[in-house]
């Protein structure tokens, strides 16, 4: 059985190990500072399997050493959201956490593919292959795969059809300026745009943007925790049994979609090694224009880490 | 629990009877003329049951009467070609057989959902239409779901990508003149033709056409039934859970596409009621003309059974 660490076992740790235990996808270790609350939600998990019929092992510990021989790191510690803050003021206190993280990763498990879901996560997925001077195509994010989904739904709802049978492509910088394809975003193959009206297709979109903000303002004091869990999930899993799936993430660019030495969401096609391909659409010139307009967000984001550090 | 119909017991109709309790959709009953054939098959699958953990009933029959209160009935009954028979001899056995089955139908489950699965398909969907006096959106027919399944398959294969990421539109009459539809099917949402050259597309086409005779080809004394059952479990499962999925299904057309009185297969919604909408793509000409061109074969197939007075 393959072996994958989540570090931190907030709501959206915990959530992952969930659905990665009843896909039976590895045996999972929940890494956290206090010692506690990683033990004690391994060991809920673990007391539920004679009734789920999972047989995966769930373990939980502060202690960073256990990490070694895991095959995916998925990275959902730091401080979360909370009402009408945006990602970006996240950045400051996130990178401390990174930091002590990456340094363990070093240290354990050098070679291990890494999963970042938290928060600014294109920057912060920079900033792990950057710092950490990891293999650029064993380093990716979480955000088009959780954004899809989310648009997904609200397709299914709107058209009162199956989720199951749509697609969506969504790239660029997990922010407000996320780049929504519409003529990607299809069921069973058909674009939406051939079923709904431009109004509703746009309003959709407008949605989608805003969908993690809408959780935010509905739950008070946390934020999305399953469908971020499920987005990871299905990632890991593609890597451990090497599915060669297609999902969009923050992957880092060097060249592609004219773009270089940074992370921006785009599709990729995964498998055991991680990034195995990143594959590039035909976007029109408009398509195009946003998503530079996107990665501009992001670049900037960027160049300020790099004046932090030459004043340090 | 809900309750499935199954008759003719073969490959297919034991293979569905399998996909279904795997998914524990229903309780079973297959049902075949031929005396023992479906308990023996529905008796191997139920033992099957505690190491696989359904707990859904299987039952085998030859007795029409217990399909009674069937949710969905799913029709697989009908021979299969033999040396020195003609396509029209079998036509004509095949169209007595559902004429007779689809009686019993209307008899003992007059408010299910009918799947068909017979060939020639589109055409005894019409014959089960007819002689059951079902409603129109009551009678569907399997044939895109399992031609698209095949084209996934290949295009997965060939550009080296998961299954569960393509989709594919196969629509059309279910034989040589289906309509594969290119721009509709993707990977992950991204159309094949952005993904693979014209000759490549082509060749998967063309591998689509003929994946029923691929299998016929290597088995030589059988034909296809994992892909075919598979294709009818995810038919029930829309019907049974309501699942209102977009799946290219065999479907009786009222104009749409400018078609008329007859069954092709089209993308339609499937839920609770059967057919519950018919969605019209924005074909190209050269799409559309091949859609009325498939489906001018079916028309005339039924002509031919409607001159010998089958229907």
């Amino acid at each position: 059985m393959k072996k994958v660490t989540i570090i931190g076992a907030g709501s959206v740790g915990t959530a992952a190990a969930f659905y990665m235990a009843e896909k039976r996808v590895a045996n999972i270790l929940l890494i956290d500072n206090e010692e506690g609350r990683a033990r004690g939600k391994a060991l809920d998990l673990m007391e539920a399997a004679p009734i789920r019929g999972y047989d995966v092992k769930i373990d939980g510990s502060s202690d960073f050493k256990k990490i070694k021989g895991s095959q995916v790191v998925v990275i959902a510690a730091g401080v979360i959201r909370k009402p009408e803050m945006m990602r970006l003021d996240l950045l400051d206190q996130n990178i401390k956490v990174i930091d002590e993280i990456i340094n363990k990763i070093q240290k354990f498990v050098p070679n291990a593919i890494i999963i970042n879901l938290t928060e600014p996560v294109d920057t912060l997925t920079y900033y792990i292959i950057k710092k950490g001077g990891f293999d650029p195509k064993k380093v990716m994010g979480v955000s088009g795969a959780l954004d899809s989904s989310r648009l997904r739904e609200f397709i299914a709802q709107e058209l009162d059809v199956s989720s199951v049978d749509t697609t969506s492509i969504i790239i660029g910088g997990h922010h407000d300026y996320m780049v929504i394809l519409p003529r990607y975003s299809r069921v069973e193959g058909i674009p939406i745009s051939e079923l709904l009206p431009p109004e509703k297709v746009e309003s959709l979109i407008t949605r989608t943007r805003q969908a993690g903000t809408e959780i935010v303002e509905n739950l008070k004091t946390g934020s999305a925790s399953n469908a971020p869990g499920a987005a990871v999930c299905d990632m890991v899993e593609a890597i451990i049994r090497n599915t060669k799936r297609i999902v969009c993430a923050p992957a880092f660019l060097n060249g592609e979609y004219g773009h270089k030495d940074i992370c921006l969401g785009v599709p990729v096609q995964l498998g055991k090694d991680g990034i195995e391909k990143i594959i590039e659409l035909q976007l029109t010139l408009a398509e195009k224009e946003a998503f530079d307009k996107s990665a501009g967000v992001v670049s900037n984001v960027i160049k300020s880490l790099e004046l932090e550090s030459k004043e340090k | 629990m809900k309750k499935v119909t199954i008759i003719g017991s073969g490959h297919v109709g034991a293979s569905s009877a399998l996909y279904i309790s795997e998914k524990r959709l229903a309780n079973v009953v297959l049902i075949d003329v031929v005396e023992g054939l479906a308990r023996g098959r529905a008796l191997d699958s139920v033992e099957a049951a505690p190491i696989r953990h359904y707990d859904t009933r299987i039952h085998g029959t030859t007795n029409f009467a217990e399909m009674v209160d069937s949710d969905v009935v799913v029709v697989t009954a009908g021979k299969a070609r033999t040396p020195g028979m003609s396509r029209d001899d079998l036509l004509k056995i095949n169209a007595k057989i559902i004429g007779a089955i689809s009686e019993e139908i209307a008899h003992y489950a007059p408010n299910s959902i009918l799947v068909m699965v017979t060939n020639p398909l589109d055409v005894m969907c019409y014959v089960a239409l007819k002689v059951s006096g079902f409603a129109l959106k009551k009678v569907v027919g399997m044939a895109g779901v399992l031609d698209s399944t095949r084209f996934r398959y290949f295009l997965a294969d060939k550009i080296g990508a998961s299954v569960s990421d393509t989709t594919a539109l196969v629509l059309g009459g279910h034989g040589d003149s289906m309509v594969p539809l290119p721009r509709y099917t993707t990977v992950s949402g991204i159309p094949i033709p952005e993904l693979l050259e014209k000759d490549d597309i082509d060749k998967l086409v063309e591998r689509t056409r003929k994946g029923g005779a691929e299998i016929v080809s290597y088995l030589k004394t059988g034909s296809a039934f994992w892909a075919p059952a598979a294709a009818v479990a995810e038919m029930v499962e829309c019907v049974i859970r309501d699942k209102m999925r977009i799946l290219p299904c065999s479907a009786y057309m009222r104009g749409e596409y400018g078609i008329e009185g007859i069954f092709v297969g089209v993308p339609i919604k499937l839920g609770k009621n059967g057919v519950e909408e018919i969605v019209e793509l924005s074909l190209t000409n050269e799409e559309n003309k091949a859609l009325v061109n498939s489906a001018s074969k079916v028309k005339s197939i039924i002509e031919k059974l409607e001159e010998e007075r089958l229907v």
